[in-house]
């Protein structure tokens, strides 16, 4: 379970001080799937980032599994997946080489490894690559492979920044199964996207940021009574206040 | 789903896995790896031995093969062209304008015989034999100077002749002999002909692994991998101390390199056999004095790499870094000093100081071993605490 309370997060640039997140605050239990909606630039990366250790608040807290994401880091990214914005697989190890490296990262033994490596090729589908470097791998590719990275150590909270962008439609709709998967082994999973049908297709609970804020959330149907419209799609316009950035 | 499997991986462990993964990661970049290992460390003592051996092939045959000397009034000395005959030297008629030939380099040296030499000579007067040749021509150097030298044999035989008919010892005309005895070891002379070889060995050292350094800091941030490694358990800075630890091997290793091909260059390259020689057992001393300035360009060039945007801006560093290193040196060819302790404090110059002694063979004493290995390694221990600190930084893992 991943609570996060009220997150602020400026950055200092050289016209000023932008607010790239201002107010952030939701629940992701486990066994749900958590999805953060909102258009490009409204903070929901920078948002992931402070979930993940990488980021510290300016001030708010994140709790993981209950404990305290800033007293006790390292215990926090232990429970955690993670597959951030930058995929960054190495390209002249194998998938299989670059799935190790993490797993010794995460402290896991050579059979640990290759029995979760092995789990994560058969749901992941990449048989066929899994013994091939990566450099020359399609975008699928190596987003399975980054994601496969991600999972090696089988943790219970999963975070997945944009996980379908840039994929075809075929492995969109592999993405999507292997994410209800993770949901039905009871894991708690968040992932961000900026496209509404997404989102719609998958969440149990939905968080729409704009502009650095939570706007609205709660259960699709909870999203369309706040809202008082009754198609899914205007809640969300309604929510954020335009359609901009916002991919339907 | 199981519970909580993984563990926080041990320091060491995550320093040993982040090394290897970067160590297969260098040695899969095959190209890379064929001219950082082969060219530099091979192509650099091989183009300095060719070049000692050239230079020492034009000494040979300048200081031995019959000399052909221009004479201008050949015919006013008989007697000293047939002596100059019998010393490995042919005379010859000289070119019109002497002067002209030795501005246009068509001759080194030209001697030229006073039209009163024969008059002053039976006069018991000194007679005039002029030497033309050009200063700051370096060819002309040694040719000059056999011409000085035999004139003047030919002068003092005369001369003590001379005295000789005239019933009086040469030896009178000689109050004072001067005899230079030259207390230069072998190893000393070696060490001369070996000067270029700590600038070669520190540069290489320092700076010989600095692309790997770059690529594997700044590189991976703008391959943006840094952000999922930096997202592991793994302590930052032991993921930082393999990396720096992959680069110091891999530095060390093109040094063995280098080493290995001076010896083999000095062992067969033709004109230096013999003379110069880098004994199997210096090699692993002189290793150990690298030690330091390897760590000291790792952890240097890693802090850079964290402290900067990106790989460009990392590499626009270099050209400064190259000059570092010769400043002691420069420091020490202006006004050069006896060997202090404290020297060995001093980066760059400290190495330079070592590795010259152990070419000529001196012993470095334990208070030196001390004060060098303390100032080096403590140094390299501030700028990883430096680096460590930049690691830490929110802005290294994220790239755009």
């Amino acid at each position: 379970m991943i609570e996060v309370h009220d997150l602020h997060k400026s950055f200092k640039t050289k016209t000023g001080t932008v607010a790239a997140v201002a107010g952030v605050g939701f629940t992701a239990h486990d066994g749900q799937i958590t999805g953060l909606l909102g258009p490009n630039g409204a903070g929901k990366t920078t948002t992931l980032r402070m979930l993940y250790t990488l980021m510290a608040p300016d001030s708010g807290r994140v709790l993981v599994d209950g404990i305290d994401a800033a007293k006790d880091p390292d215990s926090v990214r232990q429970r955690l997946g993670v597959l951030p914005d930058a995929r960054g697989v190495y390209k002249r190890l194998t998938a299989r080489e670059n799935i190790a490296y993490f797993g010794e990262l995460h402290g896991l033994s050579k059979e640990q490894i290759a029995a979760r490596t092995e789990a994560l090729v058969d749901s992941l589908g990449m048989a066929d690559v899994i013994d091939r470097q990566t450099e020359g791998f399609s975008q699928g590719q190596r987003t399975k492979t980054a994601i496969a990275r991600a999972l090696v150590h089988d943790p219970k909270n999963v975070i997945l920044d944009e996980p379908t962008n840039g994929l075809d439609v075929m492995t969109t709709r592999a993405m999507r199964g292997f994410l209800r998967g993770l949901r039905e082994e009871g894991r708690c999973v968040i992932f961000s996207s900026h496209i509404m049908q997404e989102v719609a297709a998958l969440c149990d609970r939905i968080v729409v940021i704009a502009k650095g804020r939570v706007v609205a959330q709660g259960t699709p149907d909870e999203l369309r009574e706040q809202t008082g419209q009754t198609n899914l799609e205007d809640a969300f316009v309604h929510a954020i206040g335009s359609e901009e950035g916002l991919f339907l | 789903m199981s519970q909580q499997k993984s563990k926080k991986p041990g320091w060491f462990a995550s320093l040993w896995t982040v090394m290897r993964k970067e160590l297969l990661d260098l040695f899969r970049d095959r190209r890379t790896l064929a001219i950082s290992l082969l060219m530099g460390p091979l192509l650099a003592p091989a183009l300095l031995i060719g070049m000692g051996s050239v230079i020492s092939n034009k000494l040979t045959t300048q200081l031995e093969k019959t000399l052909e000397l221009p004479v201008v009034g050949i015919e006013h000395a008989p007697n000293l062209i047939e002596w100059l005959k019998g010393q490995n030297v042919s005379p010859q008629e000289a070119p019109a304008d002497p002067v002209a030939a030795i501005a246009a380099q068509d001759e080194d040296v030209i001697l030229r015989i006073s039209e009163k030499y024969a008059e002053d000579w039976r006069a018991g007067k000194p007679a005039l034999v002029e030497i033309l040749y050009d200063s700051s021509r370096e060819d002309s150097q040694i040719p000059v100077q056999r011409v000085e030298r035999l004139l003047t044999a030919y002068g003092q035989t005369v001369g003590a002749l001379r005295l000789l008919a005239r019933g009086v010892s040469p030896s009178v005309a000689q109050p004072v002999i001067a005899s230079p005895i030259d207390l230069a070891t072998p190893e000393s002379r070696a060490g001369r002909m070996l000067a270029f070889l700590p600038y070669l060995l520190i540069l290489s050292g320092f700076l010989g692994s600095a692309y790997l350094v770059i690529d594997i800091t700044a590189g991976e941030r703008e391959r943006q991998s840094l952000e999922p490694l930096l997202a592991t358990p793994a302590a930052r800075e032991a993921i930082m101390s393999g990396k720096i630890a992959a680069c110091t091997l891999f530095g060390l290793a093109t040094l063995v390199l280098t080493l290995f091909a001076m010896k083999l260059g000095l062992q067969y390259s033709p004109g230096l056999q013999g003379k110069v020689e880098l004994s199997a057992a210096t090699i692993p001393v002189l290793l150990a004095i690298m030690v330091p300035v390897v760590l000291l360009g790792s952890t240097l060039l890693t802090l850079i790499s964290a402290s900067v945007k990106s790989v460009k801006e990392a590499q626009s560093y270099m050209s400064i870094l190259m000059l570092v290193p010769m400043i002691p040196t420069i420091f020490l060819m202006v006004s050069p000093v006896k060997n202090q302790w404290w020297m060995f404090a001093v980066p760059f110059l400290a190495p330079n100081q070592m590795i010259n002694k152990v070419i000529r063979q001196e012993t470095v004493v334990v208070l030196e071993w001390i004060v060098y290995f303390g100032v080096g390694l403590g140094l390299a221990l501030l700028l990883w605490l430096v680096a460590a600190k930049l690691y830490h930084r929110e802005k290294l893992a994220i790239s755009g």
